[in-house]
């Protein structure tokens, strides 16, 4: 019967085989996984989110300092920022498998010390698609998962979308990122909202995705809706020339305190979230209400 | 007066060679003891040392973080100790160092200038050539580009602050030609950073200076340029000695000035370069060490590069540990405290100087 | 001294003009001194002697040609002219940290091998040169700590050390008192008794009627060069000073007294 203890062990050796896999990531390095990662650390929001909306939120066992959502990952241990994280805490925890953005340079100090490193940044609505995928690959579950929350996520845009009444589409915004002042420009993750919702943006394409801008193109274009944080919307009036913004005069300015923003910068499972606060909002200013 | 020799029994001073040989010692054994202590602390304290020998993650936390890191920190600490010692004896001034000269201006622009090239980590939407080349690029070359470019920049941020300033002679105009070559080359590289966001969040870390990423192979690279350079200058040391009672002094004493005085800038342009690529920019580190040194001991220049060299590693690996244990488990950025811990002796000289020396 | 033995050229400059950036500071200059011999190089203010010094010794160049012993001096090996040619500057500051020692032993540079410590007998000629120069009780402290006159006399320990044939100094009885004024010209006597040439710029008339040969400089020309007691040198002194100036004797030695104005003693 020794055939059969040989059939055995090939098709066991098969089996490993077939589970082993591998994850190519967004720089293009490809990671081999025997079995799908029971330890994950994430050191970027947005793939802390998606993980934990694809249901492996226990696998997480830590974060980077910014990674807030949902509750109970904030009771993972923290080990210090997505792009300056602390190499020896990382380590410590033994993950199989770490998550960070392409622009950190940890990733090579952590590769060179054995650690499985993928570096996945979405930074649009068609990037979230992949890294999901990705990020169900890794983890093992089926595509049928991905695909599931990529609907609800669009389902929930389009909701939001919805709730925006007619006369408030069509409008222009100015969608304040940094108050040196950057704004959000096309090809960036939230004027990809913006779109979604029927809004326009006032920065034009050929200024890239987070241009500087001069503060006259604001006052030039003359926004219909002014989306800015809390603080940067203390001093928008004392801007040279934008106390005759209509948006201004008009009270048509939506803040945005920081977990707010938390929630429309990073494209995530959030992702309709962060279209209602936007038609919320736009709704709330844009249409004259009494 | 003839030219006979007078008895060779001469009642010169006391030699400070022997003192600098205890102090040189001294700084060995406390620099052993900072890598034995920097091995036991960070993020996990004590018991990641005591498990090493059962428990490879803590194996390798102790042997492949904290020991490289400790040990770069080391080094780098030396290579900016070198390179000020050098700057202030070339440039005979107190308060010269590699940031005052636009070095390390340099340095950081060559990098951020690679980072925009070659992506920090590998860029997607920024063009199929540069994950190409992140790719192509082993870390082994990587880091050699990274300081070849760091190198490169650090000299021409250098030479331009000589050029601006005419040579050396007047070393006010040096100082400030240095310090306008370093604001120009920042606002330089502030608009490499806003043309390019990835290579904004990828120098972030870099400014404030972070020993957290150096590894072994970074240790080596620091290493293999640090022993030739201190050799090299304690080579060149007399230059700097006449060089201390003025260009025209040091001429007549026949010394061939302009290839020496070259050799000493590429010997400080390179310890800068190599320390700015492993590092990101550690101010204060450069500025006092050679005057933690000549506190310590009177002598010439030869042993006072020496004194610098080993200072400079001393106060540089301090302060990561300090970094790393003050707010523990998290961590401080180590410029910081390198500032901190440079300012408070900054002004105890100060304060010490202004008491009136021995009469005129 | 045999009539037909005409004493060695220690140092010559022919020079056409000699410039310091822009500013044409000498011109047409033809000078030879002779070796063995003490020359006081004098003039007023601004006239150039430190430029033709420098020219000298070969910090400044020149449209012409400067020759040490014979031999241009664009041809010398720098250790080898450094041996033979060894300047003091004016105002020399720097050097702050080193100690008086230290130095005094920079002056044995260009005879010590390259990577070579103090040999015994470099440390007998920097011992030999600090008790020279009255800064032997010195040696121990730093520069920084010392007077003006205290520095100075390190600074001449430096200039004796390297003990070179030909001796440049620019000032060098700056902050000294008289005392060790009268030191400085007892060295410099016994120097050039033993056969080396001393050039001095110098300030003190009194001091330079000491010397063998008194350069006159005005305006960036010679205006004369001859001994010291020539009553011809003693003239062309009191008009390079525009008659300011009268040159009287007292005893063996000549002095020179300044004048009011235009009163003149009968």
């Amino acid at each position: 019967m020794a055939w059969r203890r040989v059939l055995l062990a090939l098709l066991l050796a098969a089996a490993t085989a077939a589970q082993a896999y591998e994850i190519t990531d967004d720089t293009g390095q490809a990671q081999h996984f025997d079995a799908p990662p029971a330890r994950i650390v994430s050191l970027l929001p947005s793939l802390t989110e998606t993980v934990c909306a694809l249901g492996a939120c226990e696998r997480v066992v830590g974060r980077d300092r910014y990674s807030n959502w949902p509750a109970a990952v904030r009771a993972r241990p923290e080990v210090g920022g997505g792009l300056d994280p602390n190499v020896e805490a990382v380590v410590a925890l033994k993950p199989d498998a770490v998550l960070l953005g392409t622009s950190s340079r940890a990733s090579v100090r952590l590769r060179a010390l054995g650690l499985k490193v993928l570096a996945l940044e979405p930074h649009t609505r068609a990037d979230l698609g992949r890294v999901t995928r990705v990020l169900a690959e890794l983890l093992q579950l089926p595509r049928a998962d991905a695909d599931a929350l990529l609907a609800r996520i669009d389902a929930g845009v389009a909701a939001a979308a919805e709730s925006l009444p007619p006369d408030a589409r069509g409008q222009s915004v100015y969608y304040e990122v940094m108050p040196t002042p950057h704004a959000a420009g096309r090809g960036s993750f939230i004027d990809e909202l913006i779109q979604a919702l029927g809004l326009v943006n006032i920065i034009p394409a050929a200024l890239g995705p987070f241009p500087k801008i001069n503060p006259e193109l604001v006052v030039r274009a003359d926004p219909d809706l002014i989306m800015i944080s809390l603080q940067g919307a203390a001093d928008l009036a004392r801007r040279p020339g934008w106390a005759r913004l209509r948006a201004l005069r008009e009270g048509h300015v939506c803040e945005f305190d920081a977990a707010q923003r938390d929630i429309l910068v990073r494209p995530g499972p959030r992702m309709p979230e962060a279209a209602r606060l936007m038609a919320d909002c736009a709704a709330h200013r844009l249409t004259p209400e009494k | 007066m003839s030219s006979a020799l007078v008895a060779p029994v001469v009642n010169a001073p006391a030699s400070a060679g022997m003192r600098v040989a205890w102090l040189a010692a001294l700084l060995l054994a406390l620099a052993l003891l900072g890598l034995a202590l920097g091995a036991s602390v960070g993020s996990t304290g004590f018991d990641s040392l005591l498990r090493a020998r059962h428990d490879p993650a803590a194996w390798q936390i102790v042997w492949d973080i904290r020991l490289p890191r400790t040990l770069g920190a080391w080094l780098a600490g030396a290579l900016l100790g070198l390179a000020g010692a050098v700057a202030q004896g070339l440039f005979r001034n107190p308060l010269a160092d590699p940031f005052l000269l636009g070095s390390a201006s340099g340095a950081a622009l060559a990098v951020a200038l690679v980072f925009a090239v070659l992506g920090a980590g590998g860029m997607v939407g920024g063009g199929a050539s540069s994950a190409a080349l992140a790719q192509l690029a082993s870390p082994v070359l990587a880091r050699l580009g990274f300081t070849g470019a760091a190198f490169v920049g650090a000299l021409a941020g250098v030479l331009l602050a000589l050029v601006l300033a005419h040579g050396v002679q007047q070393t006010l105009r040096l100082l400030l030609a240095g310090v306008i070559v370093g604001y120009v080359l920042g606002a330089v590289r502030d608009l490499v950073q806003l043309a390019n966001p990835d290579v904004l969040v990828a120098m972030q870390g870099f400014t404030l200076g972070v020993t957290g990423f150096v590894g072994w192979g970074a240790c080596a690279l620091m290493a293999a340029v640090l022993a030739p350079l201190v050799l090299a200058a304690w080579a060149m040391a007399r230059v700097l000695d006449a060089l201390a009672l003025g260009e025209a002094t040091a001429h007549s004493l026949g010394l061939p000035l302009a290839p020496l005085r070259a050799l000493l800038i590429g010997v400080l342009a390179l310890a800068t370069g190599a320390a700015v690529a492993q590092t990101g920019l550690i101010g204060f580190v450069g500025l006092v060490a050679p005057h933690l040194a000549r506190s310590l001991a009177r002598c010439t220049h030869g042993p006072l590069l020496l004194l610098a060299t080993l200072v400079g590693g001393l106060l540089l690996m301090a302060a990561d540990i300090a970094a790393r244990v003050l707010i523990a488990p998290q961590e401080l950025p180590v410029g910081v405290l390198t500032a901190v811990l440079g300012g408070f002796y900054l002004l105890w000289l100060m304060h010490r100087r202004t008491q009136p020396d021995a009469g005129t | 001294m045999a009539p037909d033995a005409s004493p060695s050229i220690a140092v010559s400059a022919r020079l056409s003009v000699a410039r310091i950036g822009k500013r044409q500071i000498l011109h047409e200059i033809d000078l030879q001194l002779a070796a063995g011999r003490w020359s006081a190089v004098v003039g007023p203010n601004g006239a150039g002697k430190s430029t033709l010094l420098r020219v000298l010794a070969g910090l400044l160049s020149c449209d012409g040609r400067v020759l040490l012993l014979g031999r241009p001096l664009a041809d010398w090996p720098g250790r080898e002219r450094a041996r033979c040619l060894a300047w003091l500057g004016q105002q020399e500051g720097g050097g702050e940290d080193l100690r008086a020692w230290d130095v005094a032993m920079l002056g044995r540079l260009p005879h010590r091998a390259w990577l070579a410590p103090p040999t015994a007998e470099d440390q007998a000629v920097v011992a030999q040169a600090l008790r020279a120069a009255q800064a032997w009780e010195l040696r121990e402290r730093r520069l920084a700590e010392l007077s003006g006159g205290e520095r100075q006399r390190v600074l001449l320990a430096r200039l004796l050390a390297v003990q070179a044939r030909v001796l440049l100094m620019d000032e060098p009885l700056a902050h000294l008192d008289p005392p060790h004024q009268a030191d400085w010209l007892a060295t410099v006597r016994a120097l050039v008794a033993a056969g080396a040439t001393v050039v001095s710029v110098l300030h003190e008339l009194n001091m330079a009627l000491q010397a063998d040969d008194i350069v006159v400089v005005r305006a960036g020309r010679i205006a004369h060069h001859g001994a010291a007691t020539d009553a011809a040198t003693h003239q062309a002194l009191q008009a390079a000073f525009d008659g300011r100036i009268a040159i009287r004797q007292v005893g063996d030695d000549w002095v020179a007294l300044p004048r009011a104005g235009a009163r003149e003693a009968a």
